[in-house]
């Protein structure tokens, strides 16, 4: 009895060894094959990109353009973004990169200087569909490394300011607009602020925090030569009116990721900062998308908003350079460009196409994103932006506490920042 | 007197029930949720627990978005796989470092423990690197790889094998049985519960393994059901009814196997409690 | 008595065959997949790690000497401490007194062992989303039920003295099924004459616990405690999914593995995080090692 256990075991094994050895789904071998059982000569290019939302409208645009190209399969890839960077460095070091990848300005450096991108200088210059000038100057130069061009932009996000339109009726204000000062913002968080629900999220996050109201100052986060801004006068008493919010109880101490977006829908906050790729999320939402709208960010000396966008980047050692740069070439022409801002993907960086994303959007105000980007800030980054970000974060902590002045915090940041960009 | 049995049992009841029900808290309120809307889901002020609906329509979403008809396939063919050899090795391995003397029996033991201690991040990239020189990307083999064999499962076979009465193996060679032989029909039989156990964990472990998976099968295809449901996240990240309907869908079918399995374990007791 | 001179018996020599090849699988797997792996992080922990496995630069023990002198660390070191020493004992109790509960012939007694088994299976996804909710500090259950109690909110996980308990708390909850799941098969390997015999000495349940069960139990409770250490020691899942660097509760609860996560992926600085690696291992080992030692005096293999 116990042999024909064992004997249909092995025999399982063996089925299953079998299976295993020469399956592979679609994708076989390596990463260039046929799209199982086609015999036409099809290029496979692999996509590589860390947001689902976004896949399904670029899964339709690369059907469209496998259309107009039926030599080119193209294969979309998702993976989060913690085990995307993970995933690429794999790749990298094993030179088994995606053909086409989503670039970001944090990493956009290491990728570079070790020459893992293909060099498209050359190509975009040669290109009639592809021209840099029209595409945010800020962004363009993110991808560029030492005068040569290594992602073609994509896309730019700016932050807004959420409001909850219910409680400004209720409370008899008017809503946000462009013509609102920090003064407008701190009078309407003061009123906003009753029965368990607080004014204003001042959460502890600096891309949808404070770095906004650094550079609404007149401050910054990090100089042209490199050097740590958080020392800087203006810096500081930005960060000190941004946390005045939670000293003053109009805030909540807010510190996680999650928590913050968890701090709208539960009507705990009347007001609060978000980039605009939260949108599919909060479109999503019921309660978000019923109660709240978007405005531009408050003024003080400067308008400022951060945006940031993703580029287009090349493997240095893709089988298909030609091929890969024709998908590339489609997706950063102005058609492309259109094409993902209809399709509400993201706000197209080609200038003029990011009108098509607005009318993507009915439920919120999202024409501000766009206005924004006229005076938006290049989020901060270097060579080891991973580092200092988190090193500031953690420097900055005991003030959000209340455990120390903003000012001590802010130069402990400021002083620790410069040790990780001296080390650059 | 008699009363004594009587309130003894009703306090371990009352103590396994309410151990049980914080156990299980968690899934009740993620299988719920699979039926709410957004809104009720992050509500907790006040708090829902039951939908006023129950919108099926989740399940019929994220069924379709992403394929999980492969992702089953792929997930039970990696942890089958393996289940059998993982087990097997193991108490070949087990076997001998308990029962059997022979040169480096120490060091090589003490290798299994060492690798036990590390954790296991370091081994996602060197195992890449080595899955990728091969050539075997995207397929089920680069599932199973890192799992072939087991120092845990090792280790927790020896303790079983150090237990038994030497007597056996000298039975078993007197009629004369060789090492394998004693091994395989005489030995490995009376350490079925622990083998069960080990069975068990080695497909949950395999379940669960959400890296390795990402990074070597990044076609969707090869996916399997926990990095399917790591890649959901990022995308509903506030999205909780629909993330819950994923993760039922995910875990429904490891589920039932364990149930399954369990069963097994039962028949263990009666087995082994006749025993010597 | 010819044969035992210098030459090894051919018996012995069978054995040794034998055994070489019953090991072999596991130990040529563990050597590739697993050893070689080790030695390549210990190697790099003498670096300063360039990008992509390129351009790493000799620093010798510069790595170690900035680890023992950062604060962040030894906390770590603590964090880490802390959490094995509350998971451990209580999750292995509540293991051994269900365990002990489960095998006995009670009503209901599969569906107990699934329901107990269920975190185990949980996507950890999923159940970070729960737990989270759960602690909540506004609107999760833990308060609510609390504040019907007329008890104040409590934050339990930004608050620096308590995180790392309500990390453990979900560490014990997590352990507690699988442990159950080993002690259960190990009592199952002991042999029905036993408890027989106590009974018919008039030994009452308790009695025949500690004399009989507990004492044939040790080689899975050896087991089990080994295993619980090691992994306690490794926590990483968990506390990363819960408490982000933005976190006040962050220096008091970040483990050994997170701040190598860390250092390795997040800010490329491999070697670094390397030398962490090496640090928690030396640790590790010697905990194990001294287990090992003291596995004599209160191990029963029959």
């Amino acid at each position: 009895m116990k042999q024909r256990w064992l004997v249909g075991l092995l025999a399982l094994l063996l089925a299953l060894m079998m299976a295993a050895c020469s399956s592979g789904g679609n994708a076989g071998n390596g990463d260039a094959g046929d799209k199982g059982g086609d015999s036409s000569k099809k290029t496979t290019l692999r996509f590589a990109l860390w947001d689902s939302n976004q896949a399904k409208g670029l899964q339709v645009m690369a059907n469209e353009f496998m259309e107009d190209n039926p030599d080119m399969n193209i294969q979309i890839e998702v993976t989060g973004w913690m085990d995307y960077w993970t995933m690429l460095e794999a790749g990298a070091t094993g030179g088994s990169l995606p053909d086409v990848f989503w670039m970001h300005s944090n990493e956009i450096y290491r990728y570079a200087s070790n020459g893992m991108l293909l060099d498209l200088t050359d190509r975009i210059n040669k290109s009639s569909k592809v021209d840099l000038s029209k595409f945010p100057q800020g962004i363009v130069e993110i991808y560029n490394h030492e005068g040569k061009q290594y992602a073609v932009p994509k896309d730019f996000d700016t932050i807004g300011l959420w409001y909850n339109k219910k409680l400004f009726d209720e409370a008899n204000l008017s809503y946000p607009d462009e013509n609102w000062t920090w003064d407008d913002l701190y009078n309407a968080a003061k009123v906003l602020t009753k029965d368990g629900v607080y004014g204003f999220l001042a959460a502890f996050h600096n891309q949808e925090g404070y770095y906004n109201f650094v550079y609404q100052n007149g401050g910054t986060i990090i100089t042209k030569d490199k050097k740590s801004g958080y020392d800087d006068p203006k810096t500081i008493e930005a960060l000190e009116f941004y946390v005045k919010f939670i000293r003053d109880g109009l805030s909540p101490q807010i510190y996680g990721d999650a928590e913050r977006a968890e701090a709208l829908q539960n009507g705990l906050v009347a007001m609060g900062l978000f980039g605009s790729w939260n949108l599919s999320g909060f479109t999503a939402n019921e309660f978000i998308s019923e109660n709240f709208d978007v405005a531009v960010l408050p003024k003080n000396t400067h308008r400022a908003s951060i945006y940031n966008g993703l580029g287009y980047a090349i493997a240095h050692n893709t089988k298909y350079p030609d091929e890969a740069w024709r998908f590339v070439e489609y997706l950063g022409s102005k058609e492309g460009q259109e094409r993902q801002a209809e399709l509400g993907v993201a706000i197209s960086a080609y200038e003029g196409t990011a009108e098509k994303w607005i009318s993507s959007n009915d439920k919120f105000n999202v024409k501000v994103f766009v206005d924004m980007v006229d005076y938006g800030v290049i989020r901060p980054y270097s060579k080891t932006t991973a580092v200092w970000e988190d090193k500031a974060y953690e420097a900055l902590r005991p003030a959000f506490t209340g455990e120390i002045s903003v000012e001590e915090a802010a130069r402990n940041a400021a002083r620790i920042m410069n040790e990780s960009l001296a080390t650059e | 007197m008699s009363y004594k049995p009587m309130v003894s049992r009703i306090l371990i009841h009352v103590f396994l029930i309410s151990g049980a029900c914080t156990m299980i808290l968690p899934f009740v309120w993620m299988v719920l949720t699979s039926f709410k809307t957004v809104a009720e889901s992050t509500s907790m002020n006040p708090f829902v627990w039951l939908p006023s609906e129950w919108k099926w329509e989740h399940y019929i979403n994220v069924w379709r978005q992403n394929n999980f008809l492969i992702l089953y396939v792929n997930t039970f063919a990696m942890m089958a796989i393996r289940v059998i050899l993982g087990v097997l090795f193991s108490a070949m391995a087990a076997y001998a470092f308990a029962r059997l003397r022979f040169p480096g029996r120490s060091f090589f033991f003490g290798l299994v423990l060492f690798q036990m201690m590390v954790p296991t991040q370091i081994f996602i990239i060197p195992q890449y690197l080595m899955v990728d020189a091969l050539n075997m990307r995207n397929t089920i083999f680069a599932l199973v790889f890192p799992g072939l064999v087991s120092a845990f499962g090792t280790f927790l076979l020896r303790q079983f094998f150090l237990v038994l009465p030497k007597e056996l193996e000298e039975a078993a060679k007197l009629d004369g049985c060789n090492i394998g032989q004693t091994f395989l029909l005489v030995m490995l039989p009376l350490t079925r519960s622990g083998l069960v156990a080990l069975g068990i964990f080695t497909a949950l472990f395999a379940f669960k393994e959400l890296m390795w998976p990402l990074i070597v099968n990044t076609s969707a295809d090869a996916a399997t059901l926990s990095s399917a449901l790591a890649k959901i996240q990022s995308a509903y990240s506030v999205h909780y009814p629909e993330l819950m309907t994923a993760a039922v869908l995910a875990i429904w079918p490891m589920m039932l196997v364990y149930f399954l399995f369990q069963r097994q374990f039962i028949e263990g007791i009666s087995t082994s409690g006749g025993k010597l | 008595m010819a044969k035992l001179s210098n030459k090894v018996s051919k018996n012995t020599w069978n054995e040794w065959i034998w055994a070489w090849f019953l090991i072999a699988p596991t130990t040529i797997g563990l050597i590739v997949l697993n050893i070689i792996p080790i030695f390549q992080t210990a190697y790099l922990s003498f670096f300063k790690s360039g990008d992509f496995g390129r351009n790493h630069i000799f620093v010798g023990l510069d790595n170690y000497a900035r680890m023992f002198q950062d604060p962040q660390v030894w906390q770590a070191v603590v964090n880490t401490l802390v959490y094995t020493l509350l998971v451990v004992p209580v999750s292995i109790a509540f293991a051994m007194l269900i365990a002990v509960l489960l095998n006995r012939p009670i009503r209901g007694r599969s569906l107990y062992r699934t329901i107990y088994f269920i975190p185990m299976i949980a996507a950890p996804a999923a159940v970070t989303m729960v737990w989270r909710w759960l602690y909540n500090s506004n609107y999760g259950l833990i308060n609510y039920l609390l504040s019907l109690l007329g008890i104040p909110p409590v934050n339990w996980t930004t608050d620096p003295k308590i995180a790392i308990v309500s990390i453990a708390i979900i560490g014990i909850w997590s352990f507690v099924g699988y442990n159950m799941v080993l002690l259960l098969a190990g009592l199952q390997e002991i042999p029905r004459d036993f408890y027989e015999a106590s009974e018919i000495d008039g030994a009452g349940k308790v009695k025949q616990f500690f004399t009989v069960t507990l004492p044939l139990v040790t080689p899975t409770l050896f087991f089990v405690m080994v295993t619980t250490i090691i992994q306690s020691m490794q926590v990483f899942d968990v506390i990363y999914m819960m408490i982000d660097i933005t976190n006040p509760a962050y220096e008091k609860t970040v483990s050994l593995v997170y701040l190598f996560y860390n250092n390795s992926f997040k800010y490329s600085d491999k070697g670094y995080g390397s030398a962490i690696v090496m640090l928690l291992l030396a640790i590790i080992m010697i905990i194990t090692v001294i287990q090992i030692k003291v596995q004599k005096k209160w191990v029963n293999y029959s």
